[in-house]
């Protein structure tokens, strides 16, 4: 049976001691398939939610689920196998600086016990998709900000996630670089990924007219089904 | 799939050690000092000791006894003598072994040798000399001593004896005690050095910890790999400090015996005889430390 929701956020409120409200009973349901940006300034909760999705944080209030899996107060041994269900990007591409891009991608389905030869039959095939067939075998330091995002999304991919998770994806890149990967996102949304967006580069949201979740203060003050940016 | 993540340890663990060298040279680099360190600290520790041997075992009491006493009387209180619990030997000399004695002694001064011919006769007196089974309890020797009543005896004044084996025994006790302070705080301070030489090799690894947690590394796997590389720093500092301590030993024996001219020393003997025990407990101390700052390290690197 097609799961109604693939992320569900209930009532949740996140405060950072003493007292920092980063998110104030937020409900947000995503559909499987989704392609859905979360958009608003800096220090409005954006990240916290992409942290409390990642087991990286615990909600104060509310609960989580994600793949029909309650998540609100998941245990330390339990964070791995959440993150091998979710892909996740990060602004800083989050790369091993000793190890090639090959070695990147690979090193996420190692530490998951996959065997070699399951390896070198998926890598190769994610490496495609992302567009770095050919330059596999170089180091982060010798390839483009866009070819390291690449490999980040290589990496998340590698374990077939139901949702790919991109936290500021586009922070790091020229606008040419931006464009590249939002194209790759829209491409691995329409091979059924859930992707969730977070970002507040304006002229991407407009551009893709796709759902826009937008925080201010920790609350939703926007969610539209074709969005622009509001803020 | 237990096997092949062990395998992908052992790799990761070989991986890093690899492309880390500087960093791993560096951190075997302290290993083999602070082993080195130790391990002089234990040398001088047991040169200490025979020296303070020497010392005790020049330790002795002599009884002197009456110029006409008979061999039967002598040999009697000899016999009483060596029943005492605190003796470990008494020999007998002899007027004329004391005279011979006295001959060699002062064979380079004429004068004397002139006085000793010009008395006409043997002037000394025979003797007990006894030594005691250790020097602590050559104090008791002497009162037992004290307690003797024989004619034959002529002299038993033993009170500067008494007086240089307090200070002796003193100063050992001293020098025991300082020794020891020294080392614990030698020991404690090579110890926090080499922690915090693994904790600096980790920290330099805080952001690659933080990766492998966000790709789902399970925790055992994230310290793992660590805690390899660190058995491996510290077998190959421990089999290192071997191949260079026993050269500088060689190199130091000779020294040694010139200087303690008579009495047994050797080093290298000691610490063949003890390899296991040395470099088998070195090895565990520093693997154990090491395993413990690598965890602590990893553990905090690798909360997100």
């Amino acid at each position: 049976m097609r799961r109604r929701f693939m992320i569900k956020l209930l009532n949740i409120s996140k405060i950072y001691q003493p007292d920092v409200h980063a998110l104030r009973d937020v409900n947000l349901h995503i559909k499987p398939g989704e392609f859905i940006s979360i958009v608003g300034q800096s220090g409005t909760g954006k990240t916290t939610m992409v942290k409390i999705l990642t087991g990286e944080e615990r909600a104060t209030n509310g609960r989580v689920l994600v793949g029909g899996w309650d998540i609100t107060n998941i245990g330390q041994r339990e964070v791995p196998w959440l993150r091998r269900q979710i892909g996740v990007i990060y602004q800083d591409f989050k790369l091993l600086p000793k190890k090639n891009l090959r070695e990147n991608v690979s090193f996420a389905l190692e530490v998951c016990g996959n065997t070699p030869t399951k390896i070198s039959s998926i890598v190769p095939q994610v490496m495609k998709i992302v567009g770095l067939e050919d330059k596999q075998g170089r180091y982060p330091r010798e390839v483009s900000g866009g070819e390291q995002q690449r490999a980040a999304i290589a990496r998340a991919l590698v374990h077939r996630p139901k949702i790919l998770l991109a936290d500021e994806p586009t922070g790091n890149l020229d606008s040419i670089n931006a464009n590249e990967i939002i194209e790759l996102l829209l491409r691995i949304n329409r091979f059924g990924t859930t992707v969730v967006l977070v970002t507040h580069n304006r002229e991407v949201v407009n551009r893709l007219k796709r759902r826009v979740i937008t925080l201010d203060s920790g609350m939703i003050v926007g969610d539209q089904e074709v969005g622009k940016y509001i803020l | 799939m237990v096997f092949l993540s062990f395998l992908r340890i052992i790799k990761f663990s070989f991986q890093d050690i690899y492309r880390n060298i500087w960093l791993s040279i560096v951190t075997i680099t302290i290993l083999i000092l602070a082993l080195f360190s130790i391990n002089l600290l234990l040398a001088v520790r047991v040169i200490s000791d025979t020296a303070i041997g020497a010392v005790k075992d020049k330790i002795d009491v002599s009884l002197y006894l009456k110029p006409d006493s008979t061999e039967e009387e002598i040999m009697a209180l000899k016999s009483q003598v060596s029943n005492l619990t605190q003796v470990k030997e008494v020999s007998y000399i002899s007027k004329a072994q004391a005279l011979e004695f006295f001959q060699e002694k002062n064979k380079d001064n004429p004068e004397i040798l002139q006085a000793l011919r010009e008395l006409g006769k043997n002037p000394l007196t025979p003797s007990l000399v006894i030594t005691p089974k250790a020097s602590e309890v050559a104090g008791e020797l002497i009162e037992e001593l004290n307690k003797i009543k024989s004619d034959l005896i002529e002299s038993r004044n033993f009170s500067d004896h008494k007086l240089m084996l307090d200070k002796i025994n003193g100063i050992t006790g001293k020098v025991n005690e300082i020794g020891m302070i020294i080392s614990l705080i030698f020991i404690l301070i090579t110890l926090l050095v080499v922690y915090n030489a693994v904790r600096v090799e980790i920290y330099t690894h805080r952001e690659e910890i933080g990766i492998m947690r966000l790709v789902g590394a399970s925790n055992s796997f994230i310290h793992m790999p660590f805690f390899l590389s660190s058995l491996i720093y510290t077998l190959i500092g421990t089999a290192v400090v071997i191949l260079i301590f026993y050269p500088f030993l060689s190199l130091l024996q000779p020294y040694l015996e010139t200087f303690f001219t008579g009495y047994d020393i050797n080093v290298i003997s000691y610490f063949n005889s003890n390899f296991i025990k040395i470099f088998g407990l070195e090895f565990l101390a520093v693997a154990l430390i090491n395993a413990l700052a690598s965890w602590m390290a990893v553990r905090k690197y690798s909360k997100v």
